[in-house]
C-alpha cells in the first residue's frame, strides 16, 4: 500500500468498509472487504468481470445485505437493524449501468420526483433545481421528453441529473458507461468529470481505465470477491506492487506506461 | 312456418331493461374487480407466508371451478354464515366480484412482477419507501402492461353475467326466457336475444383488439 | 352451522355418474373446439382476405354472445333448422365446441403467426408445397408454442360445461341441483360440488404447465 498521503486525508473518512464479506448460495461474491473513502476522493473500483465490484457498491446503499462486516457512511452503521437505509439513500446517489431510468414519466418528472417524493420539497423548486441540472448536464432542451426519445448517453446524463437531485454527499457510479455505444461513453464521462472537479465524492466502479488514471484519486482493485490492491492511480497503473493487478491491466492494454518516462528495469518483467 | 316478430317489438321495453341490469352489473362489478383483484395481488406477495397461502387457496378456488356453480354456492352457502339472506342481486354481484377478483388479481400479479428489479433499485436508490416505489414507479408501468388483459377479462365478464339469471337476477338473460315462456315463442325471442347480447357485445370485442394493439407489451 | 352429510353420501353413486359426464362432455367439446379450432385458425391465417372476414364474424360474434344463450339456441334452433330434435348431450357438446372453438382458433392464429417466416420459406425452398409445409413445420411449433394457452382452454371447456345444465343436460350440475332440490341440503351438496370441480381443473392446469417445460424446447426456431 502506498505513503501518499490521500485526498480528503485529514478529516474522518466518509464511507467506511470494514471486512465486507457477502455469499449467493455456493458463490463468495465479497470476502473480507475493508477499505475507506474521504470526503472529496474519486474513488475508482477496477478488476476482472465478476469480481465483486458492483456488489459491494450496492452494498454500501443497502440495495444488498450483508453477511459480514460493517458498512458506515458519515457515522452511522448503513446495515443497523432498526436504522434508516432510506436516509442513507436520500444522503447517497446512484447511477446504474442501465440507466433504469422510469419510463412512464417525463424526463423533468424523472428528476424532480425524487426530491417531491422524498425531501418533500416544494414542486417549483424541484422544478427549478432540475432545470438547472438539465442545464448543467446539456440536456436542457430534453425536459418535456420521454426516455424512450433520447440516446444512450442522454438517458444515462439525465440519470446523473436525477441522482444529483437529490444534493448527496457521495455519488455511487456502477459501471455508468458500460452500457453505452463508444460514441457516446464520452459525454457521460465529460459530466462525471466536471462533478469530479467540483469536489463531489465519488466511487465509480468502471472498465473505462483512461478516466480511471486521469480522474481517480485512488484506485481499489478487485480480484474474486477481494481486495487484491490498492493505491494512488500511479502507482496502480505504472507500478502496481501485486502480479495479479498487472496482470489485469496488461490485459486491457496497459503494461506500465507513463505518458512522462520510459525508465525502470521493471519494464522487461511486466510485459506478458 | 310462421314467425311471430311482434312478440319482440311489444316487449322491447322489458328486453331493454334487461339490457340495463345486464350492463349494470359488467359495470358494477369491474368497478369492485380492479381494487378486489390489486388486493389479492398483494395478499399473493406477501411476506408472511400465511396471507399468501390464504389468497392463493381463495384464487385457486374460484378460478378452477365453474362461475355457474360459484353464484349457486354463494347464493345458498352465504346465507348460512351471515345469517343474512342477500337479495338475488347482491348476491350474484358478490360471486361474480369473488370470480373476477381472482382473474385480475393472477393479471395485476404477473403485471408486478414483469417489472424489472432494476426499476426498484432505482427508486429505493433515490430513498423512496417501498410503498412509494410501488406506488409512483412500480404500479404505473404495470397498469399499463395489465390493459389488455382487464379488457379481455371485461368482455368475458359482460357475457358471464347472463348466467346470473338462474337465479332470477332480472338480466337480459331472465327478462328474455321469461319472455319466451309467457308467448312460447322460442325462436323469434331467442334470436332478439342473441342480437341484442350481439350488439352490445361485438363493439366492445372490437376495442379490446385494438387496446391490444395499441398497448402491446414493448419490451 | 350443522352439516349433515347423509343426503350426499346417499346420492354419491348419483353424483358420481354425473361427475362422468361432465368429463365426457368436456372432453368431447374440447375435441369438437379443437378441430374447429384448428381449421378456421389455419384458415383465416393462410385463406386470403375473404375467409378471414367471414371466419372473424364466427370468432367475434362467439366472444359477443354468452354460452348460455349459444347453447339454448343450439337446442331450440337445430330442430327448425334440420327438421329433427337434437338430444341434450349432443347439443351441449355441439354448443360447447362451436363456442370453444373460437377460442381455440384465436390462440391458433397467434401460435402460427409467431413462428417466424423463415421456416415457412425453408420448408418451400425444400419443395413441400404450402399445405405440407403448414402440417410437418409450422402447426408442430406452433401448437407446441400454444400448449400453456391450449391447456388453460381444457379448463375453461371443464368449468363452461356446467353451463350445460340450463338445457338439461345430466352433468354434475344439473344432477347436483336436481339433488339439492330434492333434500333441502343445499350448502353440502353445491360444496361437494365445488370440490369436484376443484380436484378437475386445478391438476389439469398444473399438469399442463409440467408437460410444456418438458416440450417448451421443440417450439423455439
Amino acid at each position: 500500500m502506498s505513503g501518499v498521503s490521500r485526498v480528503g486525508a485529514e478529516q474522518a473518512p466518509i464511507l467506511t468498509f470494514d471486512k465486507i464479506s457477502k455469499r449467493y448460495g455456493s458463490l463468495q461474491a465479497l470476502s473480507e472487504v475493508s477499505f475507506q473513502i474521504n470526503r472529496g476522493e474519486v474513488v475508482c473500483l477496477i478488476g476482472p468481470s465478476g469480481s465483486g465490484k458492483s456488489t459491494l457498491l450496492r452494498c454500501a446503499n443497502a440495495l444488498e445485505m450483508l453477511d459480514g462486516g460493517r458498512v458506515t457512511f458519515e457515522g452511522t452503521d448503513v446495515h443497523a437493524p432498526g436504522g434508516d437505509a432510506r436516509r442513507v439513500r436520500q444522503r447517497m446517489g446512484m447511477v446504474f449501468q442501465n440507466f433504469e431510468l422510469f419510463p412512464h414519466l417525463t424526463v423533468l418528472r424523472n428528476i424532480t420526483i425524487g426530491p417531491t417524493t422524498v425531501l418533500r420539497l416544494d414542486p417549483a423548486a424541484a422544478e427549478a433545481r432540475a432545470r438547472q441540472l438539465l442545464l448543467k448536464v446539456g440536456l436542457a432542451d430534453k425536459a418535456a421528453q420521454h426516455p424512450a426519445a433520447l440516446s444512450g448517453g442522454q438517458q444515462q446524463r439525465v440519470a446523473i441529473a436525477r441522482a444529483l437531485a437529490m444534493e448527496p454527499a457521495l455519488m455511487l457510479f456502477d459501471e455508468p458507461t458500460s452500457a453505452l455505444d463508444p460514441e457516446t461513453i464520452g459525454e457521460v464521462l465529460s459530466v462525471m468529470k466536471a462533478l469530479a472537479d467540483e469536489g463531489m465524492t465519488m466511487v465509480v466502479v468502471t472498465h473505462e481505465m483512461d478516466f480511471a488514471k486521469r480522474v481517480a484519486d485512488w484506485i481499489v482493485v478487485f480480484d474474486q470477491g477481494r481486495l487484491i490492491e490498492e493505491g494512488p492511480p500511479k502507482q496502480i497503473f505504472e507500478a502496481a506492487t501485486v502480479a495479479r493487478t498487472r496482470e489485469f491491466l496488461s490485459h486491457l492494454g496497459w503494461h506500465g506506461e507513463s505518458i512522462a518516462e520510459v525508465s525502470g528495469a521493471d519494464k522487461g518483467g511486466l510485459r506478458q | 312456418m310462421t314467425f311471430h316478430w311482434h312478440v319482440v317489438w311489444d316487449n322491447l321495453d322489458r328486453f331493454a331493461a334487461g339490457a340495463v341490469v345486464t350492463v349494470e352489473l359488467t359495470v358494477l362489478t369491474m368497478a369492485l374487480s380492479i381494487p378486489g383483484g390489486l388486493l389479492l395481488a398483494f395478499l399473493r406477495l406477501s411476506p408472511f407466508a400465511a396471507v399468501r397461502a390464504a389468497a392463493t387457496a381463495f384464487v385457486e378456488l374460484f378460478r378452477s371451478t365453474p362461475l355457474i356453480l360459484q353464484i349457486y354456492w354463494v347464493y345458498y352457502v352465504l346465507p348460512t354464515f351471515s345469517e343474512i339472506q342477500f337479495p338475488a342481486f347482491e348476491t350474484a354481484v358478490i360471486g361474480l366480484v369473488c370470480n373476477i377478483s381472482s382473474y385480475n388479481s393472477e393479471t395485476f400479479r404477473a403485471g408486478i412482477v414483469s417489472i424489472r428489479a432494476g426499476q426498484w433499485n432505482a427508486g429505493l436508490a433515490l430513498g423512496m419507501s417501498r410503498a412509494q416505489v410501488m406506488a409512483r414507479i412500480v404500479l404505473p408501468q404495470a397498469a399499463m402492461r395489465v390493459l389488455p388483459a382487464l379488457a379481455t377479462t371485461w368482455v368475458s365478464l359482460f357475457k358471464d353475467t347472463s348466467l346470473v339469471s338462474v337465479i332470477n337476477v332480472e338480466d337480459l338473460s331472465y327478462q328474455s326466457l321469461k319472455i319466451r315462456t309467457e308467448t312460447f315463442t322460442i325462436l323469434e325471442v331467442l334470436t332478439a336475444m342473441a342480437a341484442i347480447y350481439w350488439l352490445m357485445g361485438y363493439p366492445q370485442a372490437k376495442l379490446v383488439d385494438w387496446i391490444h394493439r395499441r398497448y402491446k407489451a414493448a419490451e | 352451522m350443522d352439516i349433515d352429510l347423509t343426503p350426499l353420501l346417499l346420492r354419491l353413486p348419483f353424483l358420481a355418474k354425473a361427475l362422468l359426464m361432465t368429463i365426457e362432455l368436456s372432453l368431447f367439446s374440447m375435441v369438437v373446439g379443437l378441430v374447429v379450432g384448428i381449421v378456421v385458425g389455419v384458415a383465416r391465417t393462410y385463406g386470403g382476405r375473404i375467409a378471414d372476414a367471414i371466419l372473424g364474424f364466427y370468432v367475434d360474434t362467439m366472444r359477443s354472445v354468452p354460452l348460455l344463450v349459444v347453447l339454448i339456441w343450439t337446442v331450440f334452433a337445430f330442430p327448425l333448422v334440420f327438421g329433427h330434435a337434437i338430444g341434450t348431450l349432443t347439443a351441449g357438446v355441439l354448443g360447447l365446441g362451436v363456442h370453444l372453438g373460437a377460442y381455440v382458433a384465436e390462440t391458433i392464429r397467434a401460435g402460427l403467426t409467431s413462428v417466424r417466416k423463415g421456416q415457412m420459406q425453408a420448408a418451400r425452398a425444400l419443395g413441400m408445397s404450402r399445405f405440407e409445409a403448414i402440417r410437418k413445420i409450422i402447426l408442430p411449433q406452433a401448437l407446441v408454442r400454444m400448449l400453456p394457452s391450449l391447456g388453460s382452454l381444457l379448463t375453461f371447456a371443464i368449468k363452461d360445461s356446467a353451463v350445460a345444465s340450463v338445457i338439461a343436460v345430466p352433468e354434475l350440475m344439473r344432477q347436483s341441483q336436481v339433488v339439492a332440490g330434492q333434500t333441502y341440503h343445499f350448502k353440502e351438496i353445491y360444496t361437494a360440488a365445488m370440490i369436484a370441480y376443484f380436484l378437475l381443473c386445478y391438476p389439469v392446469a398444473r399438469g399442463v404447465d409440467r408437460i410444456y417445460r418438458r416440450v417448451a424446447h421443440l417450439g423455439s426456431s
